[in-house]
């Protein structure tokens, strides 16, 4: 089956108008590189790939603002934005390969996210195209704007299963003077958590703040149960981390090149462990920061957390056993999903209990798809 | 518009002391912080969730429509029910329902006061972040709908960056909740979405809202210019320098010295402009930036720069800015806010077109307004007495918006479309655009009854209604 790639919104919105027009199935992405994620797409009769739209529309550095087209890879926008040191810190996974369209509508994110928040708070304005072959502006280029209705926020996140994001706009941020990572290997979960406990009880505010069980920690040459730190700042503030975080034990601190190379290894670990098994899965659960402990006791697989957020990963080698685990989970009333599945998922229960706006999102769905065309299945095989 | 029978029913619900009806009552509702007015039919005070879906199906029952208020401090007459109906006070639902530190969140009905949130929690050391300048009278589920921001949005993000959560009723009486305390919950994100749509989709009965920690150290500093283009000019040699101040406020000189005069914050009364800047964070880099800050300040060519020394200095600062609007009022009985947004490396031309605008009206236009993040607040004078003053104040404030959205802006930053500048949308948005934000609007509410004739504009199909005729201003603050 062919390819279709639209170099221009207009093309992409009148490819996916006349798909839609004839009752053709769509299946929408971008450079595919998440292909395991989330629900398979069921057979499409053709497929749109945004991988020709890949220009940057308006940079103006000094306004803090960018819009980019949706087929962009994500690192040539990291790189961009880094040559006038600034940044997007989603540190998505599939860094190299992901375009911003697919960064955004699967709403992936990594680390720092602590910090400076996930592709909601950094989504300005936002133009798509819908199966009516029109294009829809949301928002704009300012960092402030409540005009009409914040449709933007329903696409993030929507895994194309509404329309086809043709250009994102975004704020950016100054990049800190420097980083520095500090990690510490602790004996249990409890002392780790209590450890990010004190942390988060003070005036340090630490970019990023991940929890990885022993057997996660294994697999970026670490030991035990591991918290590593992802910090910002002047030399004064660097110095003034490492002085206060002796209160809590003997850190590990790495700089240049380390600390790039650490967090890339944590930005890559799903990439990594998806290609080692192909039959694995990667489960992820929506919790609070005091409930995060008895999650990540209680995950029997490598577990990597955002133990500042609340999110945490698990990483089962069969999808058997992560099904097992979920609905386990489930019984506890933990909010999970099955975010990364094998290739052959249509069977499983990735989303196994949605809320009671489950019947919102469908009334959604009807709406900007009433004769379900494009993505079908995507949204975790529930739309 | 509202039949007898509904309003038997509703007026039963409620109780005797849960609703008002009575003209000289009604009165005070029929108008916010704008510059408009409708009468409602009815006003009622739920208690409760339960109370809420009650009043909603009594309307959908009878096609009655439904519109919700905080404080009334919006400033784009989003609270002012223009088809009538039913205003839904949200007074009586102001409880804190629970302030979970642990997790960085509290859950609050619509009702809170704002500043009242962060009043509950500071001594602890936390704060939430969203501080519009009414924060002492606003309500939650006001900046909710708004999607208010306020000076320290500029770092900290505006109120959907904090809200994480919502109860929700619609309009057929059902009750959701979207999002929650844990982030990333799959499926799409009502809550975003919900936030900023003004009372047209949803009323919100609850919300989830994060709560940050305290920085450790605060500065504040005010530089002094002879010209607001040099004032404007530094904006963006701020951000140039890579430094981000959590607020960063301008005044200019017609601006200061109404404030001065009224609040002796200390500001020169000859200058023309000033900015107000703060910085946050561990004292390491606060230090350092204020030196920044003061470089590139003097780069624009202030005449001054000073510091907050005390606690005591830094509250009077911030009195000036915050209390402005009360300012103002000793000067002029009536004034006209706008709160277009340019990019903003173009505040100081656009603050050149503002002065050119001023001229041409014969209006003094004073300006006050978040400089960081671009959000221009024209104060246009007026004595609404004056037969064509306030249509004049009007035309001038449309010709600003303009000017905005040509910059590359937009013509609301946090005080919402409303019933104010909803004509305005189709100049900023094309039709497919105005479409799709219609066809939203009428999944949620295909009866168009949850805030009729507000956002989008009603010249067209689905409203039949004309602009109610002006006849004098609104309140002044
Ligand atoms: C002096 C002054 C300074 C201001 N400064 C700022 C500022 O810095 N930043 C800023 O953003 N705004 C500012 N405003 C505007 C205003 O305060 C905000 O828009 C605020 O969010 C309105 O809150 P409220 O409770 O007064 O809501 P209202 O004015 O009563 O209502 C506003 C909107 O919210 C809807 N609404 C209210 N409650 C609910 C609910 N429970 N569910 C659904 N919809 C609901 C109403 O229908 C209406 O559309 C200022 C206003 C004044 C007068």
């Amino acid at each position: 089956m062919s390819v279709l790639t639209p170099s221009s919104p207009e093309e992409l919105a009148a490819l996916l108008g006349g798909a839609a027009s004839q009752r053709q199935s769509v299946a929408l992405g971008g450079r595919c590189s998440k292909r395991r994620m989330a629900g398979a797409v069921a057979p499409s009769d053709l497929t749109i790939s945004t991988s020709a739209m890949d220009r940057v529309l308006v940079y103006e550095p000094q306004d803090l603002t960018i819009s980019v087209q949706s087929g962009m890879p994500w690192c040539r926008l990291a790189s961009t934005l880094a040559d006038n040191r600034q940044m997007i810190p989603l540190d998505p996974p599939f860094f190299a390969e992901a375009t911003v369209g697919g960064v955004v509508a699967a709403n992936t994110s990594g680390p720092r996210r602590r910090l400076y928040g996930t592709a909601r708070d950094f989504v300005i304005g936002m133009q798509f195209a819908s199966l009516e072959g029109k294009l829809v502006q949301s928002g704009g280029m300012v960092v402030k704007n409540v005009a009409g209705l914040d449709m933007a926020k329903l696409l993030i996140g929507s895994f194309g299963t509404l329309a086809a994001i043709a250009v994102v706009n975004f704020k950016t941020v100054p990049m800190p003077p420097r980083e520095r990572t500090f990690l510490l290997s602790f004996h249990s979960a409890p002392e780790a958590v209590k450890a990010r406990d004190r942390i988060l009880a003070g005036a340090l505010q630490p970019a990023a703040l991940d929890l990885l069980n022993p057997a996660a920690a294994s697999r970026v040459e670490q030991q035990g149960w591991v918290l590593a730190l992802d910090v910002g700042g002047n030399a004064a503030v660097l110095e003034r981390y490492a002085r206060e975080l002796r209160n809590v034990g003997r850190w590990t601190a790495l700089d240049e090149p380390e600390h790039s190379s650490f967090w890339q290894q944590v930005r890559d670990f799903t990439p990594r462990f998806l290609e080692s098994h192909p039959e694995g899965a990667v489960v992820r659960l929506s919790t609070t920061l005091s409930q995060l402990r008895e999650v990540v006791e209680a995950m029997p697989a490598p577990a990597l957390a955002r133990a500042g957020s609340g999110v945490c990963y698990g990483y089962f080698t069969d999808a058997a056993a992560a099904s097992a685990w979920l609905a386990q989970a489930g019984k506890r009333s933990w909010k999970a999903i099955m975010e990364f599945a094998p290739e052959n998922r249509a069977h499983l229960e990735l989303w196994p209990q949605p809320g009671n706006d489950l019947e919102t999102f469908e009334r959604i769905k009807r709406l900007f798809d009433p004769h379900g065309l494009v993505n079908r299945g995507r949204l975790y095989n529930r739309i | 518009m509202l039949p007898a029978e509904a309003k038997e029913k509703l007026v039963r619900r409620m109780g005797p002391r849960g609703y008002l009806d009575r003209p000289e009552d009604l009165k005070l509702y029929e108008y916010d912080g704008s510059v408009d007015k409708a009468l409602p039919d009815l006003v009622v005070f739920p208690r409760s969730t339960e109370d809420v879906v009650a009043i909603v199906r009594i309307a959908a029952e009878y096609g009655v429509p439904v519109t919700g208020r905080g404080a009334g401090t919006g400033l784009s007459g989003g609270s002012i029910p223009r088809l009538g109906g039913v205003v839904v006070g949200f007074s009586r639902m102001n409880r804190i329902l629970e302030i979970d530190l642990e997790n960085e969140r509290a859950v609050v009905e619509p009702g809170v006061v704002n500043l009242d949130l962060t009043l509950a929690v500071q001594d602890r050391s936390y704060f939430y972040a969203p501080d519009p300048s009414s924060q002492k009278a606003c309500t939650i589920g006001g900046n909710v709908a708004e999607n208010a921001g306020g000076p320290h949005t500029l770092a900290y993000g505006v109120t959907t960056n904090h809200v994480l959560g919502l109860e929700a009723v619609l309009p057929d009486g059902s009750v959701i909740w979207t999002g929650g305390k844990e982030p990333d919950l799959p499926g799409y994100d009502l809550t975003g979405l919900l936030t900023g749509s003004e009372g047209t989709m949803a009323l919100i009965t609850k919300a989830v809202v994060r709560l940050m920690r305290q920085p450790e150290m605060v500065k504040t500093c005010l530089a002094i210019y002879e010209s607001p283009e040099d004032a404007g000019r530094t904006v963006t040699e701020i951000t140039a320098r890579n430094i981000t101040p959590v607020a960063l406020e301008m005044l200019d000189g017609v601006m200061l010295r109404m404030v001065e005069e009224a609040t002796h914050a200390g500001y020169p009364m000859d200058a023309g402009a000033v900015l107000l800047i703060e910085l946050e964070g561990l004292r390491e880099a606060v230090e350092e930036q204020v030196e920044q800050i003061r470089e590139a300040c003097a780069a624009c060519r202030a005449r001054e720069f000073r510091v907050a020394r005390t606690a005591g200095e830094r509250d009077l600062l911030w009195k000036g800015r915050k209390n402005a609007f009360g300012a103002i009022g000793r000067v002029s009985p009536t004034f006209y806010v706008q709160d277009g947004v340019v990019p903003r490396t173009k505040i100081a031309p656009t603050l050149r077109f503002i002065g050119e605008v001023s001229s041409k009206y014969g209006l003094t236009i004073s300006n006050i307004f978040h400089a960081g993040d671009g959000n221009m607040h024209p104060i246009i004078l007026f004595d609404a007495r004056k037969p064509g003053d306030l249509d004049k104040a009007r035309r001038a404030g449309e010709e600003i918006l303009e000017y905005c959205i040509q910059a590359g802006g937009s013509i609301t930053g946090e005080h919402g479309v409303g019933m104010e500048k909803n004509e305005m949308m189709s100049r900023l948005f094309s039709e497919e655009t105005l479409d799709a934000i219609r066809a939203l609007k009428d999944v949620f509410d295909p009866g168009n009854l949850f805030n009729p004739g507000k956002v989008l504009p009603t010249g067209k199909g689905c409203l039949e209604i004309r602009q109610p005729a002006l006849t004098a201003a609104g309140p002044v603050y």
